[in-house]
């Protein structure tokens, strides 16, 4: 089987960790973002993984020659030379989706993590014979979507309203569909997009099904959701009692380090808390709803809540890091410095106090 | 002759352009900003200049490979595996600067522009004899500086007092020196200031001379200094080399405009403005003292004043960009649309008004 990974665009809104690597780079509960991706694709069959990407091809391809062995997978590219939308990348890479097998194919957006039930999703797919499905999920706020309609029991979708103003359903797309090979006949190879053009013309021919996302869903292509992202991540690793999570004295709640990562004494991590490769956690640290990522040291006695800690940053003693703040990469905060939703980019030093929300470049 | 040029850093105080291209291929007057230097070293018989960079080497690299061959002089890179300051690159370079010939080097600060007056230094450096020349520039404000003292007549530097209170001198250092191979032994190969430790040991023994620089100075590591650096410079071009300035009924004082740029009907142009290749500045349109970067469009009617266009940007019909705007690479701002003092990062578009000066990431 093969899939499509829909990357595109330059990934502004997780700025300023995407500008030292391209969105499916960036880590996520310490794996890259893509990886979650691919990962769940390689568990159920899928033999080749497509990247539809339009941005910093040579950053991609050379992770991927990484990952392709070590997978067992074979990941390949397919660069749009101008943005084609959300269904002009499949009629770019059609030759690389369809084989004599006639065997429907999988397309995911980049910026989602969910549970990935994507062997439920082939045999809802082969159960009602129709030509396209899509995971929906539930929200509490579908005025701000697009909003799926569909009839309860089958899951047959009716049509699509874009922020409705009146109530008419709580699902959404969720951005993971499986599809016939006879979809890309409906594509175009100009810019498109698959939820206003293509699926409700499927629809409309009673051929497109919705089955709802068991399980946690987000989107985590802005900051304030990457960190809502982790804990929902982390705690359904608690629902399955992953031996991922750590333990000890000094964890609360759900938390990830890992192996290379230490830990210095009297300290309190968690809940929701993803420690990566090669950081170093001094004595008497409190890290709370935060992301620590590759080879970050967080020096004695400080202070992290609900912020992203980018690659090879150093973060002070005694100093008080929170709500949102994002540090990029190679970030270092001195010493009892205090940060309030600083968003600061690569390579500076914050060597006075940040008391409101304001980005540093 | 060989030169160094202290490239070093990662040119944070000119982001956004600085996330594109590193700081010494950003453009200032329509040329990279170290090729200004480059071509000033080999007009004066230079053979070899180093680059003394830490930062993104492979991009540096391959742009030096296309100057090396249009230029023919050979550029190489020496690069710092930790931060070395102004005089440890020095050490680090040792064995490319000196060769058998005993000839002094040069050593220039990548962010400095001037008239390079290269050939007199040579002459003022033989005349005195002594081991070590610098330029030093004449400022309003030296306080803010290092300031360079020193005996009237003959240049010998006494001493260099840092942001003086009282007045010592009006002289500060300009950061283009001419060095004896000698001077490499007073240098150990870690993190050292030139202007802390070493300059101030050669003063002792006074074998340090300063010759003021004739013409203008800037450092123009900076949006605002960048601006006030172009001014200076198209200042120069008309006093030595007035047919490089454009000229015509819709231009007014300083301007150069590329071969390549089209310019509408019924523009008005400058004083203080560089338009670089490619770019397309429609009917109507206003500008003064503002760069425009490769493959920029400017709409019809848009008025841009004291400000930094990147490289293929739109600016919109009516648009209005003033007061320190900086768009970075791949940024569009749309029809009628008004920015004061905005910097914005590469790949956004810019959709509503910005009234007062903020950072768009």
């Amino acid at each position: 089987m093969k899939a499509l990974i829909l990357v595109g665009g330059f990934g502004t809104r997780l700025r300023p960790l995407t500008l030292s690597l391209p969105k499916p780079l960036v880590d996520f509960a310490n794996k890259p973002m893509i990886l979650h991706q691919i990962e769940a694709l390689k568990a159920i069959g899928v033999s080749e993984v497509v990247l539809a990407i339009n941005y910093q091809p040579e950053v991609m391809l050379n992770f991927l020659k990484d990952f392709e062995e070590k997978l067992g997978i074979k990941i390949t590219c397919s660069q749009e030379t101008e943005p084609l939308g959300t269904a002009g990348p499949l009629a770019l890479a059609r030759d690389k989706l369809i084989d004599d097998s006639g065997e429907p194919f999988f397309v995911l957006n980049s910026d989602v993590i969910s549970e990935y039930p994507l062997k439920e999703m082939i045999e809802f797919h082969k159960s009602h014979g129709g030509e396209a499905s899509i995971m929906v999920t539930k929200v509490d706020e579908p005025s701000k979507y697009g909003v799926v309609v569909m009839e309860e029991k089958t899951g047959q979708v009716e049509k699509f309203v874009e922020k409705p103003k009146l109530f008419v359903g709580n699902k959404i797309n969720a951005g993971i569909y499986l599809l016939n090979p006879s979809v890309l006949d409906r594509i175009e190879l100009r810019p498109t997009s698959i939820e206003k053009e293509v699926f409700p013309k499927i629809a409309a021919e009673k051929k497109l099904y919705a089955m709802v996302l068991p399980g946690f869903w987000m989107d985590i292509g802005q900051p304030k959701d990457y960190i809502t992202g982790l804990r929902l991540y982390l705690d359904s690793l608690r629902k399955k009692s992953s031996p991922k999570l750590a333990s000890g004295a000094h964890i609360v709640g759900n938390v990830i380090v890992d192996e290379t990562a230490k830990i210095g004494e009297g300290c309190l991590i968690g809940p929701d808390v993803a420690i990566g490769p090669g950081c170093v956690v001094e004595p008497g640290v409190r890290l709370s709803r935060c992301t620590v990522m590759r080879g970050v040291r967080i020096k004695k006695h400080a202070c992290v809540s609900s912020s992203i800690i980018g690659w090879h940053s150093t973060i002070g003693q005694w100093a008080r890091v929170e709500n949102m703040t994002i540090l990029g990469e190679d970030v270092h905060v001195c010493d009892e410095i205090y940060t309030n939703g600083g968003v600061i980019l690569p390579h500076k030093e914050i060597k006075s106090s940040i008391l409101k929300p304001e980005i540093v470049m």
